[in-house]
């Protein structure tokens, strides 16, 4: 091969470089060069990023700015200089073009002002390139916030969005789109006039349709007073004209006018909310998926706007097929991350409500891809296929068919609690709090797959949100389970991490802490022996918490597990009488009291079955229990408590009522 | 009833059914279609939108003097682009590449299949000419890690290597990507995806037009026999044969 090169072999990285930032580069080699490197860059991720640790963005930011310095000095080398402008401020677009780093760097390097200044030139080539490279750095997260606040920003957008330059417009929309989060911005963008003048740009080319429709999806989410002023009569057919849209022969405008509608739509309960409109959008989207580019990445998460949470969306949803597209996709192995994550975000929220639809999805196998999903190296993609799990196992009738509980789900998902990501870790925990509660045969897969140990070291996590998770999944884990799995549980658990958790600062963690006591004491007597141990160190920290807690959830759960402990035999009771009624105290009698006033019906009825199983006429000590309660007055209480309102509380005050009452009323 | 009579009675149903067609005479026809009222403005810009999109340039700017119908797009832009489609057809891709990123450096930023596409027919223009060394190269340095990131291109890339494996190309099993079709395809791809970063249709109206007309042609075949058109070249009506 000859040794010198030829005009179809790219100049190398580091000589491309190395022309733009020496001194002794003719001004027309540089400009050369300049456009060697856009066009080596444009289109190629790999070498923006050689480029990139190359440091080329700050040598051509300080083209960019030396140029346009000097053309201000005018003279006979206008054209050389726009030459430079232009191509150093595409070459500074590309490199924020679908790459993070690459914004940072433009960023870093100063880029933005000087592209800013680019957007008012007389020559529109040069307006051109510089709008396009702002527009760019805009649609990465990484751009800075606008703030629209500001009068003389705002004035500034105003005057980008009546651009004639259809680049300038674009721009003005992209920094909408970007910025507009809060409900004072979007006030502001209203009230300065900005619904109008996006509602005439929907008249206008494709590009401009497309950018007004996802800025004014940003403007009307969540705020219903921007989405009424948009539907307001002043605004003439605008919603006509995007609903239009959604039939539109460009599918990137029938997705944006989907999202727009959607964004209006989940404002308020009585906007869009007609049968026809949404049997088009669940069709329209449906029709999106198929869409090979990124248009059919997006469509699933726009689709998941239109049906989380809502039942009746759902439900067309599934009518219409849904589940059977997503599922072909799935068979063709459209493996890439952002599909996939859409898919199981999609699949997760048919499952949240319908029961027709999670048996639908287990009907169709989906399960089979979970496996590989949750091991996917996307973290994403793992919590999607996390969050379906938990939703599709919330079938107690699939679930007691030990659908979930085998190797193939419950190994990737126990691997996930070692996950380097906290999001996939909570998602991971929330799958299984709802896999366990399967019924006694399958549960010990989980224990055999190492699931208790992680779970006990998650359950000691400094992240309260995991703590909380995973004490919940150990809960869920212990309730109805057998004797055995329960001693192995309780084995790994230890009592000394079960008091800590008790004892834990947040109120949430110790409501799960003393619910998983409650279940791992439900049943034989020897259970209740669990809280027995170390000289009943657990009890005394449920009765401590008991009393000193003001969070009712706590109140309730552990009263509950006093209840259950109350079950057992004569010990177990006699503990329990003496934790809630110690020798010394009075405080203790008030809590009592003070629980069977609470204004919460479950308090009220969690603290009643204490009581009935604490004074159960068969046991030999009830008659001294009964004396006991009485003599702290809560007989009368419960006089009080026979026609509460809530049923519940009606009926277990009548039935410990008279229980005690078979002891003779000796109140006089 | 015997097979016979049963003959017998479809037979006379089909005739029924071909006499109920109506029949439509030559000369009611032109009397109908004299009803019809177009536009000269709306032909001059469908003859316009076709000048432009196809890229007659020339012509259009000669069709704008002489009619006075406007463009909807920038003359000199369809210049750039004709450069464009014409470069790839002679095979000077990398030419025709930098002539896209001049016109708009969103396009191929922003379309990662058209680059791929692009590039493919780069390393082909390669192995055409016989530079292997070259073609190999390129194709580990530049395309390699496109297939990297997506799978279709990966399969895509294989199979255009593979053309490196054979001696006599013209024979092989992929020896259509030498093909000149491939070089218009890729083309046309790159003409399409300049027009619609134009904000303008990628294709004509004209064809679609006519398109329609075969259709309504073929659906009135049904009820009615009247003067249609078979040579859309000539748009002459035919007798209808009764």
């Amino acid at each position: 091969m000859p040794t010198s090169a030829t005009s179809n072999h790219p100049s190398r990285p580091e000589d491309l470089i190395g022309r733009l930032n020496s001194p002794h580069t003719p001004y027309e080699a540089k400009l050369k060069a300049l456009r060697d490197l856009k066009n080596q860059i444009i289109g190629n991720r790999t070498k923006k990023l050689a480029f990139l640790k190359l440091g080329a963005v700050p040598s051509v930011v300080s083209i960019l700015s030396s140029a346009a310095a000097a053309q201000g000095g005018g003279g006979d080398n206008r054209e050389f200089y726009e030459s430079v402008l232009i191509q150093s401020a595409a070459a500074i677009g590309s490199f924020a073009c679908g790459l993070d780093a690459g914004v940072k760097a433009v960023l870093d390097a100063g880029a933005f002002p000087l592209l800013l200044s680019l957007i008012s030139h007389l020559n529109e080539k040069v307006a051109d390139a510089g709008a396009r490279s702002l527009k760019l750095i805009y649609q990465s997260k990484r751009a800075p916030k606008y703030d629209f606040l500001q009068q003389k920003n705002m004035e500034f957008l105003l005057s980008l969005l009546n651009s004639k330059n259809e680049n300038v417009t674009g721009l003005g929309a992209n920094i909408i789109t970007h910025s507009c989060q809060t409900t004072a911005e979007q006030q502001a963008l209203s009230e300065a006039g900005v619904i109008k003048r996006l509602v005439s740009l929907l008249g206008g080319s494709i590009n401009q349709k497309d950018a007004s429709l996802e800025s004014l999806a940003a403007m009307v989410k969540e705020n219903p007073e921007v989405s009424s002023k948009f539907m307001a009569p002043e605004n003439g057919r605008a919603l006509n004209v995007v609903i239009e849209l959604m039939k539109d022969k460009h599918p990137r405008t029938r997705l944006l006018a989907c999202m727009c509608l959607i964004s209006i739509r989940n404002t308020s309960t009585s906007y869009l909310q007609d049968s026809g409109i949404k049997n088009t959008l669940v069709l329209v989207l449906l029709e999106l998926l198929d869409d090979a580019g990124p248009v059919g990445d997006e469509a699933p998460f726009v689709l998941s706007s239109l049906i989380t949470e809502k039942e009746d969306m759902q439900k067309i949803a599934f009518n219409a097929n849904l589940i059977e597209k997503l599922c072909e996709h799935l068979n063709a192995g459209s493996y890439q991350a952002k599909r996939l994550q859409g898919i199981f975000l999609v699949l997760g929220d048919l499952c949240s409500k319908l029961e027709c639809c999670r048996d639908r999805v287990l009907d169709l196998q989906v399960l089979n891809f979970v496996t590989e999903a949750l091991a996917h190296d996307s973290a994403e993609v793992r919590t999607a296929a996390c969050n379906f799990l938990k939703n599709v196992s919330r079938s107690v009738k699939n679930l007691s068919a030990g659908q979930f509980m085998n190797e193939a789900v419950a190994v990737p998902l126990i691997q996930l609690l070692c996950d380097a990501s906290t999001s996939v870790q909570i998602a991971a925990l929330g799958a299984i709090s709802n896999v366990v509660v399967d019924f006694m045969a399958h549960k010990s897969v989980f224990v055999q797959c190492g699931g208790v140990k992680q779970l006990v070291q998650l359950s000691k996590s400094m992240e309260s949100a995991i703590r909380v998770n995973a004490v919940w999944a150990l809960r869920n884990l212990t309730f109805l389970v057998s004797y055995r799995c329960k001693e192995e549980i309780l084995l790994e658990l230890t009592s000394a991490t079960l008091i800590s958790l008790i004892n834990d600062p947040e109120p949430s963690v110790q409501g799960q802490a003393l619910a998983l006591v409650r279940n791992l004491v439900d049943g034989t007597l020897n259970s209740i022996n669990y809280v027995f141990g170390e000289d009943g160190a657990v009890l005394h920290a449920i009765a401590r918490q008991l009393r000193s807690s003001s969070k009712v959830e706590v109140q309730i759960q552990g009263m509950y597990t006093l209840s259950n402990v109350a079950s057992g035999n004569e010990i177990h009771k006699e503990a329990v009488m003496n934790q809630l009624l110690p020798q010394a105290g009075n405080d203790a009698e008030k809590t009592l009291v003070k629980f069977l006033q609470s204004t919460d019906s479950r308090l009220r009825t969690a603290t009643l079955w204490a009581l009935v199983n604490l004074t159960f006429p068969g046991s030999p000590g009830a008659c001294r229990r009964v004396t006991e309660l009485r003599n702290a007055g809560i007989i009368t209480q419960l006089k009080n408590m026979v026609n509460d309102h809530c049923l519940d509380v009606k009926l277990r005050a009548r039935m410990a009522l008279g229980q005690l009452m078979i002891f003779g009323d000796s109140s006089s | 009833m015997s097979l016979f009579f049963i003959v017998i009675r479809q037979l006379a149903e089909f005739q029924a059914m071909a006499s109920s067609k109506k029949v439509i005479t030559r000369e009611e026809w032109e009397k109908r279609l004299s009803n019809v009222k177009v536009r000269k403005e709306d032909m001059n810009k469908l003859v316009m939108n076709f000048l432009v999109t196809e890229g007659y340039v020339e012509a259009a700017e000669k069709f704008r003097l002489e009619s006075g119908t406007e463009p909807d797009i920038d003359l000199a832009t369809i210049t750039d682009r004709m450069a464009v489609k014409k470069a790839v057809q002679t095979g000077n891709v990398e030419d025709a590449i930098e002539k896209v990123n001049d016109l708009n450096p969103e396009i191929l930023d922003t379309n990662p299949q058209l680059f791929f596409h692009l590039q493919q027919q780069r390393l082909i223009e390669l192995i055409r000419n016989g530079k292997v060394e070259e073609a190999l190269e390129f194709a580990q340095e530049e395309l390699a890690p496109r297939g990297e990131e997506n799978q279709g291109f990966l399969e895509e890339l294989e199979k255009t290597v593979a053309l490196l494996a054979f001696e006599d190309v013209t024979n092989c099993p992929v020896g259509d990507l030498l093909d000149i079709s491939q070089r218009l395809k890729t083309a046309s791809e790159v003409n399409a995806a300049i027009l619609t970063s134009q904000s303008h249709e990628k294709d004509p109206k004209l064809p679609s037009l006519l398109k329609m007309l075969i259709w309504a042609q073929n659906q009135l075949d049904e009820k009615a026999t009247y003067p249609r058109i078979t040579d859309l070249s000539t748009a002459s009506l035919e007798d209808p044969g009764v």
